[in-house]
């Protein structure tokens, strides 16, 4: 998937309005949508999309974008 | 009579109710809109400070035992109760049941403890008590008041879960519309959704000091924790798998299925489960508005508003999946009687 691509996902996902956009450096934990039920979505969209699992406890690792994109894993996306 | 049906289903609600605008003022930043956006539930019944597992079971079998004709009320011989609220270590809830709802003591009775699995380990169970001979009518209650696990500023799980009793008659008949099951455990993932201390092995801790796990949601280890992104993970796999394994036994699919009701998690759950197994909108049974997750007594709850609603008619085969704590899942398919 582009980079691009997966922003605007995460936007829809998340359903972000408190931000226009987000890239690589948005820090997730700063936007007011971020909360124990966007984690929720986040699963979701990541099965979806990638058909991959991330260990619940991994969750609480994520700040940036890009640690979240790492944590998909750097192959899955394109620039 | 060589099967089992499910003749009757009656639900009891605590009368007191929390809406979405009280959770609104009681947690800063939140807005009663937005949570039932987010959630789809509206609001949820609690169970006041004296009410009991036992107490909401005895309501809703009261009401179904004299919604009966005196013949079928007097051939119900054995009490299954599931819960995981129970008014007391021991005795069982089940036998306090049998003498205030005054069944004959002839009646079998006994507690077991499951959560969102429940409903259908329960009708599993009275089905093989049929079939076996050993009883002839069951009355099957899934009764919680899981909010009293639950710490007064844990928003997560104050919002999602509610409580309620369901009490479900099972009964010999000539066909079988209980058929095959699939069943399965994991308890790899016991951890991650628990009441820590108030057992023996860790016993009820008045000290206890408050963690925050999620961010904004407080707990002790006296109260319910759930790791709800481990929770997901597991139903994503074992939710499609016990459908395959299911439908094998039945010797039937997904598509051949007329309604499909899942245990009534949450609204992100079921959404994703629903676009996974590719089930229609108009096949698929989703709704908390009022309720909320009420744990073993969703599927209950959701079938005989099925029925109520005209969604599921007589004749239908419809497919149950319930799964949660433990990790405990299991799912079968029930036909409406003609």
């Amino acid at each position: 998937m582009k980079k691009t691509e997966f922003y605007d996902l995460l936007m829809d996902t998340l359903e972000i309005e408190s931000v226009d956009a987000v890239d690589e450096s948005t820090d997730l934990t700063d936007l007011e949508e971020y909360d124990s039920l966007a984690v929720l979505s986040l699963i979701a969209m990541i099965d979806e999309h990638f058909s991959k699992r991330i260990p619940g406890t991994d969750f609480q690792k994520i700040t940036t974008v890009q640690s979240l994109m790492d944590m998909i894993g750097a192959g899955s996306f394109e620039s | 009579m060589n099967g089992a049906c499910i003749r009757k289903i009656e639900v009891c609600l605590p009368r007191k109710v929390l809406d979405n605008v009280e959770l609104e003022s009681i947690y800063e930043g939140w807005s009663a809109e937005k949570i039932e956006k987010k959630t789809g539930i509206r609001s949820r019944h609690v169970a006041g400070a004296h009410e009991t597992a036992v107490d909401l079971a005895y309501g809703a079998a009261k009401r179904l035992l004299d919604s009966l004709e005196s013949r079928e009320r007097n051939s119900v011989d054995f009490l299954l109760l599931c819960t995981q609220s129970p008014d007391y270590y021991l005795p069982p809830g089940s036998c306090m049941l049998q003498d205030r709802l005054g069944l004959p003591h002839s009646t079998g009775a006994l507690d077991y403890n499951l959560g969102c699995s429940g409903f259908i380990y329960g009708l599993a169970m009275a089905r093989g008590l049929i079939r076996s001979g050993t009883a002839s009518s069951v009355l099957l209650i899934t009764s919680e008041t899981y909010t009293r696990h639950i710490h007064a500023m844990d928003r997560s799980n104050r919002t999602i879960f509610g409580d309620a009793a369901a009490a479900t008659l099972v009964c010999a008949s000539e066909s079988d519309c209980i058929l095959e099951f699939a069943l399965g455990t994991d308890g790899s993932g016991y951890q991650n959704l628990i009441v820590p201390a108030g057992g023996l092995r860790k016993r009820y801790n008045p000290m206890a000091g408050t963690a925050e796990d999620p961010p904004g949601s407080l707990r002790t280890e006296n109260d319910l924790y759930m790791n709800g992104p481990e929770v997901f993970n597991f139903t994503i796999e074992a939710v499609p798998e016990v459908i395959r394994q299911c439908m094998e036994k039945n010797r039937s699919a997904l598509d051949q299925m007329d309604y499909v009701i899942f245990h009534q998690a949450n609204k992100y759950m079921l959404n994703h489960l629903r676009k996974k197994m590719d089930i229609p909108e108009e096949k698929y049974y989703m709704h908390m508005l009022d309720v909320g997750n009420t744990v073993s007594a969703t599927i209950p709850i959701a079938l005989k508003d099925s029925l109520e609603r005209g969604l599921v008619r007589p004749g239908n085969q419809v497919l149950l999946v319930g799964f949660g704590v433990g990790y405990s899942w299991g799912a079968t398919v029930v036909k409406i009687k003609d």
